[in-house]
Formats: structure tokens, sequence, C-alpha cells
């Protein structure tokens, strides 16, 4: 197409991979490679071992997994019922409104991470809401964080779900909320299921809010990884890294299972 | 009309419906978001406002717009912000016009490849970076068995450039994702014509390609501006003493000096600036048409 | 939520079937007018549509025929103007409310719900038994020949089928009023005069249904209504049955649109009143025309004569005769298409396939006869003849 001669395209692939690999493939394999390696004093790690995921789950990485897991749940599932509401109600406002409203819903995507977190601590370390040094703080901040997200995700696939199916089911005699329940939601499936896939994975690499409010019962997996490589322990950094990884990828990959099945039908 | 069928899909034509008005059920969520999220903010601006002994006074600004600090920080996250929008932009550019537009075998997978990494951490890149080009990394390692040298001759992670390589790497596909989303909807007969034409590969891209990816390149270049203003993660855990930026200022006063109205200007100056790129990014992606923006968003 | 309030007269159709024979509604335009932002999209329209009628609505593209549908089906509401089901007004219920049936273009079928229970929706909607609903969706699905596909899901049926799910679906709820928006559009050719016969019989079996039926296909129409509302412009035009819509056109536009006749601006030269006819005069031609309820001479008239009234073959007693130039001669399969010439005014003549089709710029004389030919009141002529399309 753009290039006719076959040199001139493998040309352009191989710039393509001279670019691609090194700056994306390389990171990823330089810290799965670290989270195995008992030595690395050389070009390539030497006396591979599992020792680093072992230590840090003898240390603390077993709570802290448990507790990235509640907290991201916790806070997609929330995040999703409010994204989802929102986004319903918002549609059936007038254009203006929608506007003004639907901004007000994702203003969080712009708003540093940091200065959400710092905005919490402020105002729920008095009255009427105490929350600091809570699990709850934490959560909290995941969900401002993420909500957004699942607003946006949910509006897309509503603008993109054509209005006669509930035009017909309404006219068949289908009540507003039955016609929510079996027409609209069924059909939103795959971007609901898009929308906690990506909350989910959001949630669990959360850093900068989460860092500002935790409390020191409610460690989540990166700021232990920071708290590791913080203080050298940077393999075993490496090894928890890894674990994330491996686990928002099987989310994702869950996720885009059940989707493609959702939209197969 | 009762106010639930206003949640249905209909066409409000110029005669609006009666009964329960649709706004009702906008409260509930509304709501919820001022508490957790408006509610913060507003105690964000209240306590940069608050002077000694708890009175409202403009003193915590003076004292921090005036702190090299500040004015450091605040030069040096645009600094690295810019640089690092514009190098996503050329790399995610050249990227994604060869993934669209040279197809091969894989291109498919690392269309997927690109939407996953945008959901890992950020901090990763930087651990990497450590492992790599870091004072203990492999290519101080390479370099220094090379050269003979003792003292670790590779530290560009510890600068600024370090940061912003990282960033670039960690930031492009968020360049990409547009720019793959206005490419596939590109009519390849129009390349295929103007190559039949006899235009060279140089001026289709300049003359077809380009004013096709204008739209996409500057929403998805406000986006990435946007969010390397607000990067913590790489910053943190690549951890130079001289690279300060915002975020790292207002995490060092907050948690660190336990200083809360400072933290609390600076976050203020943050958000402005993000939120006033953000209200740029929402006009360029509305004019470039919301299909795309729902491939930035999602 | 309010919804309790079901019409009086209007049970539901699940759990009073039989109630529904007796409320047979019409329905009743009055002087609806709908409005978005900056189109008006329908402009004071007034229709009656008696009970048990098929109505079509035809008109060009954008003339407002899906609003005029949808302000009935109750997803517009109008500016101002109310819509009425047989005596109550309905303009401000509810959709869910009004027990009508309703199949669209792209026919919205659920995709996530197998065929059966698409056509359960309605009935599980109502909160009928398990024990009515399977029988009911038997019969409904048996009416339209799908009975064999029951289990299946929508995408795993052809366009067709499709269709015929989503008739199925509409009927299911004994509706009062069925509401048809272009259902035969994305059929091919032949499916659609197959899926038209199936809705005249689905009609005939049905003949309590009120129908509105939307086209833009004159033979649709032609072929189902009882009458045919013309649209264009966001306005009614002309309202009719098939056959006086077609024979004596009461516009120009619907001579157009219906059959596509040709007009040709004419002054009347004499009356006739006897006969009813009129002799009149265009370009160096004087020809006799039908002219019921008389016309006075000297007065200037629009002639309206359709393609295929137009023969070649030698005049039959009393026909006109005029010599025209041949422009352009295409050949369409079942007919040969003359564009003609006389002194300027263009002439559109349909004949049968013809072995020696006349040549480009030779002269022949076309005949028709005085009672398929019409006067219309003097109007902007040239829209007709402007017309190559057709
Ligand atoms: N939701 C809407 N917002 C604004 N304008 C609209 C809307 N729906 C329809 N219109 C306008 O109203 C006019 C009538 O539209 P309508 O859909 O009724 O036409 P139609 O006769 O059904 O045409 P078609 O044969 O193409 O379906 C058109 O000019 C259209 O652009
Ligand atoms: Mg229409």
């Amino acid at each position: 197409m753009l290039l006719p001669s076959r040199p001139s395209r493998v040309a352009a692939w191989v710039l393509f991979f001279v670019l691609f690999v090194p700056v994306f493939g390389l990171p990823i394999v330089v810290v799965g490679a670290a989270s195995v390696a008992g030595q690395w004093n050389d070009v390539l790690p030497s006396h591979l071992t599992l020792r680093h995921l072992h230590d840090a789950f003898v240390s603390n990485a077993g709570i802290e997994l448990l507790t990235s897991l509640a907290t991201g749940i916790i806070a997609s599932v929330v995040a999703l019922v409010i994204g989802t509401w929102a986004a319903l109600a918002v549609r059936a406002l007038r254009r203006r409104g929608a506007k003004v409203i639907g901004t007000l819903f994702v203003l969080p995507i712009a708003v540093p991470s940091v200065s959400v977190g710092l905005g919490l601590l402020v105002a729920f370390s008095r009255p009427p809401f105490l929350l600091n040094g809570t699990s709850v703080i934490v959560v909290i901040a995941h969900v401002v964080l993420v909500t957004a997200f699942a607003f946006s995700s949910v509006s897309a696939g509503l603008a993109r779900l054509p209005a006669h199916f509930e035009q017909v089911a309404a006219s068949l005699g289908g009540r507003p909320a039955y016609v929510l329940f079996r027409v609209t939601l069924p059909l939103l499936t795959p971007s609901l299921v898009a929308a906690a896939g990506l909350c989910f994975a959001l949630s669990m690499g959360e850093l900068g809010a989460t860092i500002m409010v935790y409390p020191p019962g409610w460690v989540t997996l990166p700021v232990g990884i920071f708290a590791l490589t913080d203080r050298g322990a940077v393999f075993d950094g490496a090894a928890l890294t890894v674990l994330l990884l491996v686990l928002t990828l099987v989310v994702l990959v869950a996720v885009s299972r059940i989707r493609t099945r959702a939209s197969y039908r | 009309m009762t106010a639930a069928t206003a949640l249905l899909a209909a066409d409000a034509p110029a005669a609006r419906r009666t009964g329960i008005p649709a706004w009702i059920w906008v409260v509930v969520p509304l709501a919820v978001l001022a508490v957790i999220f408006y509610y913060p903010l507003f105690f964000i601006l209240r306590q940069s406002f608050t002077g000694e002994g708890g009175h409202p006074s403009l003193a915590p600004y003076a004292e921090m717009l005036s702190s090299p600090l500040f004015r450091g920080a605040l030069l040096r996250t645009i600094q690295i912000a810019s640089l690092s929008t514009l190098g996503c932009l050329a790399l995610g550019f050249v990227l994604a016009l060869i993934v669209s537009f040279v197809p091969f075998p894989g291109a498919r997978v690392v269309s997927g490849f690109i939407g996953t990494f945008l959901a890992f951490p950020s901090f990763l890149i930087a651990l990497a970076f450590t492992f790599l080009y870091g004072s203990a990394g492999v290519f101080n390692f390479v370099a220094m068995d090379i050269s003979g040298a003792t003292q670790p001759p590779i530290d560009f992670v510890y600068t600024k450039w370090g940061v912003i390589l990282a960033e670039i790497t960690f930031y492009t596909p968020f360049v990409m994702r547009p720019l793959l989303a206005a490419f596939s909807q590109l009519d390849t007969a129009l390349i295929e014509v103007a190559s039949s034409l006899g235009a060279r590969p140089l001026r289709i891209i300049r003359e077809v390609i380009v004013p096709e990816a204008v739209p996409a390149l500057l929403a998805g270049g406000s986006l990435c501006l946007l969010l390397t203003l607000n990067e913590f993660g790489i910053v943190l855990f690549i951890g130079a003493k001289g690279v300060i930026t915002l975020p790292m200022v207002i995490y060092g006063k907050a948690i660190q000096e336990f200083d809360y109205t400072a933290g609390c200007v600076v976050a203020v100056v943050n958000i402005t600036l993000s939120v006033g790129l953000y209200a740029l990014y929402r006009f360029l992606v509305s004019r470039s048409g919301g299909g795309r923006a729902s491939a930035v968003q999602a | 939520m309010a919804d309790a309030a079901v019409m009086p007269g209007f049970p539901r159709a699940a759990a009073g079937a039989k109630a529904a024979v007796r409320a047979r509604p019409g329905i009743r335009f009055d002087r609806v007018t709908v409005a978005y932002r900056s189109t008006v999209a329908l402009a004071d329209f007034s229709l009656d549509v008696e009970p048990g009628e098929v109505m079509a609505l035809l008109g060009p593209s954008g003339s407002g025929k899906t609003t005029a549908l949808r302000t009935v089906a109750g997803f517009v509401t109008p500016t101002s103007g109310r819509v009425f089901l047989g005596d109550t007004d309905v303009t401000s219920m509810p959709a869910h409310q009004r027990g009508i049936g309703m199949v669209v273009q792209q026919y919205a079928l659920f995709p996530h719900m197998r065929v059966e229970q698409n056509v359960a929706f309605g009935l599980r909607a109502a909160g009928a038994s398990r024990a009515t609903i399977a029988p009911r969706v038997t019969e409904c699905l048996t009416m339209v020949g799908m009975a064999a596909y029951a289990r299946r899901y929508p995408h795993e049926l052809s366009g067709g089928q499709q269709q015929r799910v989503a008739i199925a679906r509409a009927l299911a709820i004994r509706p009062r009023v069925l509401l048809l928006d272009e259902p035969l559009s994305a059929l091919d050719a032949q499916l659609r005069s197959g899926m038209l016969n199936e809705i005249a019989r689905l009609h005939r079996e049905l003949p309590d249904v009120t129908i509105l039926y939307v086209t833009h296909d004159q033979v649709e129409a032609l072929t189902l209504a009882d009458r045919i509302a013309v649209m264009n412009d966001s306005r009614l035009v002309d309202v009719g049955t098939a056959q006086s819509l077609y024979q004596q056109p009461p516009s120009d536009f619907t001579a157009t649109f219906v059959g596509n006749a040709n007009l040709v601006p004419v002054t009347v030269e004499a009356f006739d009143a006897a006969r009813q006819e009129a002799r009149v005069r265009f370009a160096a031609c004087s020809v006799v025309v039908r002219a019921n309820g008389g016309v006075t001479p000297g007065e200037r008239r629009t002639l309206c004569v359709r393609p295929h009234a137009l023969a070649l073959e030698p005049p039959a007693a009393g026909a006109n005769a005029i010599e025209a130039r041949v422009v352009e001669v295409q050949w369409r399969g079942s007919a040969h298409r003359l564009y003609l010439e006389i002194d300027g005014i263009e002439l559109r003549a349909d004949s049968k396939p013809l072995r020696e089709p006349p040549h480009r710029g030779e002269r022949l004389i076309v005949h028709f006869a005085a009672h398929d030919a019409t006067l219309l009141a003097a109007a902007q002529a040239d829209r007709g003849s402007a017309d190559h399309r057709g």
C-alpha cells in the first residue's frame, strides 16, 4: 500500500522492531528476569531462583496481595455501579445538562492522583467524616480515581447502543425498569465487563493516591513494592511487580474472553 | 410520564415530557461523587488559604510561590511533561504509521499489547530502568567491563532525562491508541489513488495521512501532556535527588513534613494546570469527533 | 411509577385479549407539529386512520414519515397538536402503555435472546403466565412461518427471517395498532415482493388491526394500502385511496411521486360538459383529455399523463396522437423507456419491449387515450419533466 516495494516494507518493519522491542518489550523482560535472578552481575542474570517471591511472601506480600485484591474488587464494583448509574442518568438529560454533568463525572481523570489523596487526607481527618487511618479511605481514593473511567467507558457503550432496541421494548409494553434490566443492561454487558476490567487493572496499579492515605494496616501491593525497592530489595520488588502484572493480565484476558462471548450473541 | 421512562432512550424535541424530571436520577451518583471528590477538592482549596493560627490568609501562597523548591519543581514538571509528550508523539506516530499502513502478520498482536500496556502501573518502567541503566544495571556493567572504569559511566537515569525516557516509554501507547483508531478510519483507497498518481510515500504521509491524523495527534498529545504533568510513580521509583516534580513536592510536604497547607498550595497549582489542560483536551477531542474520544478514554 | 393507569378501553394485550376485539381504535393526528432544534420534522399534520385500515405514509426521504409514526408509538412528543388512539388522547402517554406493535427498519431483535424469547418479550413484560405465553409464541411464529427457528439467536437468521420474527414479536401482544417503518427496505428485491405478499396475507388474517405503514416505495404502498397519505417536506400533501391517487392525482407532487407522471403545462381551448372532456393545447399539439369537474377555455392547467399510457401503436378510435423527437432510448428489461421531446417539452414513454427500438433523433408518433390523461391545477409542472430517474 504505502510502501509498494518489498525492501522498503522490510526496512519499515525492521525500524518498527528496532523501536518497539527495546522500548516496550525490554522493560517487561528485564523485570521478569530480575524477579527470578539470584544474582545479576553480568549481562544476563544468573542463579535463577524463586527465592524473591518466597521471601516477599514470607514477609508481607501475601497480605498486601489480598489487600490489593480486596481494594481492587470493592473499588471496581462500587465504581461500576456509580459509573453505570451516572451514565444512564446523564443520557436522559438534555444536551446542555448532559454535557455539564458528564464533565463533573470525568473531571477526576484530570486531577493528579497525589492531589486526590491529599484532598481525602485533609477532608476526611475532621468531622463529619473521620476516615483517616482506616482502610475505607484507601478504597474511596481508588473509587474516585476509577469511577471516571467506568463512567466514560459505559457512556461510550450507551452511545453506541442503537435507540431502537429500547424503543421497541417499550412499545411491546416493557416498563422502564423492565426494559433497563432485560434489554439495556444485557446489551451493555460488553461495555460493563470492559469497564470492570479496566477499573480493576487501574486500581491494582494505583500508587499516587494510595501512598498519601494508606494506614499501616492496609498496604497495597504497589506501596509494598515501593517500600521494598526503597530499601534496596529491588529483586523482591521485581518479583512482586511480576505477580501484579500476571494478575492484571489474567483479569484482562478473562475480561476480553467474556466480552467477545457477550458481544457474539 | 414517569421519571423512570426518562431513563429510556427517547429523542426529546422541543416539547418536554411532564412529571418527575430526568435529573432526579442523576442526584444519587452526583451526591456520592460530591462527597468523595468535590468535598475533598474544596478542602484542598480551603487549606491552601489557611495561614498560621487557622485564619484565612494568602501567606501560604506568597511563601510557596517564592520558594526555589517550588519554582524549580514547576519548571521541571512542565519541561519533563512537554519533552515527554513530544517524544511520545514522534515515537507513537512512527509506530502507528507502520502498524496501520505497512501491516505485518503480528500487527494485531501489537495493537492488543498496546491496549494491555495502558493498564499496567507506570512504576514498572521505572523499575525496569533501574535494572537496565541504573548504577548497578546491565548497561553500566557492560560499560565498566569494556572500559575498565570503576565508576558506573551511565547515570542519565538519575537525571530528568531518565524520567523523560521512562515517561515516553510508558505514555507512547496513549498516543498510539487514538492514532490507530484514526488511521483505521482513513480510507485506504485514498492512499492507493495517491500512489497510483505517482506520489512518493513521504508525500502521501505529508499530504494524505498527516492531515487525517492531526485531530488524533492533538487529542493524544494533550492527554499525554496531562498525564505526564501528573505522573508520580515513575519519579518516585527512580528517586533521583535532583528531579523533583509538583506531585513529588505535594508528597514530600504533606507526608514527609506533615505540612498540609504547603502541600495544598502546590496541589491547587497542579490541579489548575491539569484541569486547564484537560479542558483543552476535551475541546480538541470534541472537534475531532466523539468516536475517537471514546477510543482515548476507554 | 404511574403505569397502573392503563388506558380504559385498551386492556393490555395478553391479559384481556377478548376485549381487544371490541376496541378497534383508529389513529388520529390532530394538527401535530414536531420541531427539533432547527428542523421542523412534521408540520401541522392531520390525518385520520380508520380502524382496521392499512394506511401507507408515502414520501421521499426526510419528509417526516418516521417522525409521524414515532409520535404514535410515543417516542416523539409533539411540540403541538394531539395524537389519538380511538377516542383516547395518547399525546403524553408513555410508550409502554400504548399497546402498539412496532416493527422498525433495523428489526431490532434483541440479540441476547432466542427467537422465542424475543416473541415472548411483550407477554412477559405484561406479566402473562407461562401457560399462556408458550402457545401464543408458537401461534405467532407459525403465522409468519418461523416456528422451526424458535430456539435460534437472531444472528443465526437471515434478514428476511429476522424480519418475520420482528413481525411475530409485534403481533404477539395482540396490538390494535401495528406500526411498520420501512419494514422491507433492508431486503433484496425478490425477498421484498415475497414479504409484501406475506404482510398482505397477515392483514387479511387480522382484519381488526389498524396498520400504519411507512414507505418511500410506491409499489409497496399501492399493493398494501387501503389509503395512501402522501407526504413531502414534513407536510401531508394528499390522502386518498391508492386508485384515486394514481388515476386522478390531486396535486402535481403526488402525480410525480406516485407513478412518475409526465406533467405538461397546457392551455384549455374548449370544454365538452357532456363528456367531461376538454381540448387543451401545448406547443403545436392539441389533445383531448378527461376533465372531471369542468374547466373554462383560456385557463392554464397541467396535463398529467403516465409514461405507460403513451403508446407507439397505431391509434385506437378517439386517441390523441402527437409527434415527438426521440432524445434517448433505454432498455429496462420489461420495457423500453423513451425520452421524447416536443418543442422543448420533455415526455417519458414506457412501451413494451420493442423489436426495433427507434433511434435517437428519429421522429415518431405517440398516442394516448383521453381517459388516461387528466388535468391538474396549473403548477410548477417542470418538477415532473425534470425527473429522469423514474
Ligand atoms: N432526532 C432528530 N433530531 C433532529 N432532526 C431530526 C431528528 N429525527 C429526524 N429529524 C429530521 O426531521 C426530518 C424528518 O425526518 P424523518 O425521519 O421523519 O424522515 P423520513 O420521512 O422517515 O425519511 P426516510 O425515508 O429517510 O426515513 C428530517 O429532516 C430529519 O433530518
Ligand atoms: Mg424514516
